[in-house]
């Protein structure tokens, strides 16, 4: 596995054999579920009996853990600051000098940084255990279009050679005198000989890869083969459609409840 | 294998045609050279006989294009991927970077081309084999030398059996190891038969020792068409603007100075030091 | 100007120890070439002159500026330096704007940055083609065009990174006259190449890397005789030596007269 922009870390695990679209499924559903389950402590409570043991299960509990708190933390320290001072009237916790921090504020932030923590990690765990190629065979087979399905699995892998590019480009122009440090007017200028070189070579680039696919008869219209096999089952296929099913059950409850 | 007749095409938006009348034939299994300068339309060859002109470049084309039975401008690229190859200077930019291993990488064409799993298996296998990549199948393909990407874009069009395969300057990014290691493989290749290959090249030392025919372009025309020993070592070059390899300049110059014989100029380190020993 | 490498060893994040204790310097006006396969660590040394890399331990001086202590656009004053990839530093609309950039960068007034941008245009023959856009020419003569926004700088010492990669025979001939002007007036000259004939045209002296270290450094010829040393860096003699030790005459012909001289004075 390339390193790339992937998230995904290879284990042997059940969740990792799980089918693609099993893990997708589920992901979908807690997306529902974090806006149709009411009160703040719903969606800590599925991330704690349900996303954790799942992320033990596929073994990748520690880097499932960095993974969330390198993403949800950053939010969820705003969302505390500025909903619990920001907050109009209500009673207040604690003071901050002039300002202080309102409970109903807190309380709201709360209830936001569980839905994001549910949202968030959900996904992430479909990134931890499921290889993003594998991810789009399973949808191409689905009928996703495979034009769409390559700009997504590339991504993963092109996006670290147009880091690499633009260090390139970077040093090209350094070496010509051009000044990167400094005031923003300096900055700015600098932008364009930064920028131009990346587009018009990103152009060039893209018109030799579309060449390379379609000699490579991806233009082609017949059905296709995948060397990769997924492994599926009745029992994936029906678990897939209760947990699918469960998002417009859990809707209906979170508005009637 | 290839049938042009008056080939002459034209760039959209551009004054000059970039190929002019240009007639040739080539039968099955040869390996044929092409060299010129810079200009004189070796990529637009290469971009004609694959199909990518006219269908992907447009432009105006006339004259007869016909490779492997199939008229290409009537033949859509989609029909043509499989029974043609390219393979082109940049070895990052013929990855495809859909794929996480070099096994995979080289099973994405069949794999379009709808052929059944086992059959991918083995046909991925002899492709690897004959570029010596068998020991890199699980690789990142992004973890390639240059050379090693190069070998790989090869294998990928290998594996899909094409009857034509052409190269377009694949050594010109390559250090000398990685050039040696290609064309060692594009010999192997050629000495199976089952494949057709054209390849455009500035290194002349290595296609001296290497193909059966070598095809000068100029200006858009052919210039100069014969076995390697003729045509490398012949005056053609220069009306063409290329030079001769060192070799044949030596032996030309000793030629001149009555320290060697009147026998055909040699264009290769063997034959040079036969000629001046 | 001189450069002065001392001791320098340099190591990428990734683990890899690119150089390992390398020492050498070029003396003002000296053409040196450096030698070796992907992955030598030639290309690691020759950032390290312009400031892209600080060494990790040892020292590099350009002519009396300690390179540690200077930023790359600083150093850019006195090393130019001719990246291998010209789609990576083209935007300008123009030929003569873009080949200006570097000038304009130094602060040199108008008047200077105009004539030192014509005179780098006609030095790389590109006259005809200082109004029009960059991308319009052919990927070669965008060589030249990197090459002259280099020349315009008029910088002591010049560093080339693989200069004939894609080169036919007559581009070759141009960069040969360039380089030889260049070695005329004096600057000092690092190039690095796979292509070995061209080295032995062009420069005096030669360095040969493998994994990091210099195995090699003296006269060209002398270094270009050693077939083990070369093989060592995976490199093979230039056509002309190979040729002369297949006919039984150990010496170094950089041209085709040479090689015919000794050649003639071995037959007698």
């Amino acid at each position: 596995m390339s390193q790339g922009f992937s998230l995904y870390l290879a284990r042997d695990s059940g969740l990792h054999r799980l089918h693609p679209l099993t893990k997708l499924s589920l992901a979908a559903t807690l997306l529902v579920a974090a806006f149709a389950l009411p009160g703040p402590w719903s969606s800590y409570a599925v991330f704690l009996l349900v996303l954790l043991p799942l992320a033990a299960w596929g073994r990748i509990l520690p880097g499932f853990l960095r993974s969330v708190a390198r993403s949800v933390l950053p939010f969820a320290l705003s969302l505390f600051l500025i909903q619990g001072l920001l907050w109009p009237g209500g009673s207040p916790v604690a003071r901050l000098g002039p300002l202080s921090l309102k409970a109903e504020g807190l309380a709201f932030a709360l209830a936001s940084t569980g839905r994001i923590l549910m949202i968030v990690s959900s996904f992430l765990l479909l990134a931890l255990s499921t290889r993003p190629d594998l991810l789009m065979i399973a949808l191409a087979q689905r009928g996703f279009p495979s034009t769409l399905s390559y700009i997504v699995v590339t991504t993963i892998q092109i996006v670290p050679y147009f880091q690499g590019k633009a260090r390139a480009i970077l040093d090209a122009q350094r070496s010509r005198g051009l000044e990167t440090e400094g005031g923003l007017r300096r900055r700015l200028r600098a932008l364009l000989p930064l920028v131009v070189p990346l587009v018009l070579s990103s152009i060039l680039d893209i018109e030799e890869r579309a060449i390379a696919l379609e000699a490579r008869a991806f233009g082609r219209h017949g059905t296709k083969t995948s060397l990769q096999v997924l492994s599926d089952s009745r029992a994936q296929s029906v678990l897939r459609w209760a947990i699918l099913a469960l998002a417009p059950l859990l809707l209906v409850a979170g508005l009637v409840l | 294998m290839i049938a042009v007749q008056d080939l002459t095409y034209t760039y959209p938006g551009a004054k000059d045609p970039a190929l002019s009348r240009l007639s040739l034939t080539v039968p099955a299994g040869q390996v044929c050279a092409v060299i010129g300068a810079n200009g004189a339309g070796k990529s637009t060859l290469c971009h004609a006989l694959t199909g990518f002109i006219p269908h992907f470049f447009r432009g105006t084309l006339q004259g007869e294009l016909r490779v492997a039975d199939l008229s290409i401008p009537d033949t859509p690229l989609a029909e043509l991927a499989g029974t043609i190859g390219l393979v082109f200077q940049n070895p990052f930019n013929q990855i495809t970077g859909a794929r996480f291993s070099v096994l995979e990488e080289v099973a994405f064409g069949l794999e379009n081309l709808g052929i059944p799993r086992e059959e991918i298996l083995d046909r991925c296998r002899s492709a690897l084999e004959l570029t010596g990549l068998q020991n890199l199948a699980d690789r990142s393909p992004f973890d390639l030398s240059g050379g090693q990407m190069q070998r790989l874009a090869i294998a990928s069009m290998l594996a899909m059996r094409p009857r034509l395969l052409v190269l377009d300057e694949p050594t010109s990014q390559l250090d000398p190891a990685g050039t040696e290691a290609v064309f060692l493989h594009l010999r192997q290749l050629a000495s199976t038969g089952q494949t057709t290959v054209l390849l455009v090249e500035h290194k002349l030392e290595w296609i001296a020792a290497f193909a059966d025919r070598v095809l000068v372009l100029s200006a858009g025309s052919l210039a100069a068409d014969g076995p390697p020993r003729q045509v490398l070592g012949s005056a053609d070059l220069e009306r063409a603007g290329l030079r001769p390899n060192r070799y044949t300049l030596v032996a030309r110059r000793a030629q001149e100075l009555g320290l060697a014989s009147a026998a055909p100029l040699p264009v290769t380190l063997e034959q040079a030091v036969e000629f001046l020993g | 100007m001189r450069i002065r490498v001392e001791a320098v060893s340099y190591r990428y994040p990734s683990g890899v120890q690119a150089l390992q204790e390398v020492s050498f310097s070029v003396d003002p006006g000296e053409t040196v070439a450096i030698v070796g396969e992907n992955g030598a660590g030639k290309t690691t040394l020759a950032r390290h002159l312009n400031g892209l890399l600080r060494p990790q331990s040892g020292a590099i001086s350009i002519g009396d500026w300690d390179a540690r202590l200077h930023s790359v656009a600083q150093l850019s004053s006195r090393v130019g330096y001719v990246f291998q990839s010209p789609d990576d530093q083209l935007f300008a609309r123009t030929v003569r704007e873009e080949v200006a950039f570097g000038p304009r960068n130094l602060g040199w007034e108008s008047a200077r940055v105009r004539e030192c941008a014509d005179s780098a245009l006609v030095e790389a023959g590109l006259s005809d083609s200082a109004d029009r856009h960059p991308y319009d020419l052919s990927p070669s003569e965008r060589k030249f065009v990197a090459l002259a926004a280099t020349l315009a700088m008029r910088t002591p010492i010049v560093i080339l990174d693989e200069p004939t990669t894609g080169l036919d025979a007559s581009g070759v001939d141009r960069l040969s006259e360039i380089v030889s002007a260049l070695s005329r007036a004096g600057v000092s000259l690092v190039i690095i190449s796979h292509d070995l004939d061209f080295c032995i045209e062009h420069v005096e002296r030669a360095l040969v890397m493998t994994q990091g270290r210099i195995v090699a450094d003296g006269p060209v010829k002398e270094v270009f005789l050693e077939p083990e040393l070369l093989a060592q860096a995976q490199l093979r003699q230039p056509q002309l030596i190979r040729l002369a030790r297949g006919l039984g005459i150990p010496f170094a012909p950089s041209t085709v007269e040479e090689f015919i001289q000794g050649y003639r004075s071995r037959r007698r």
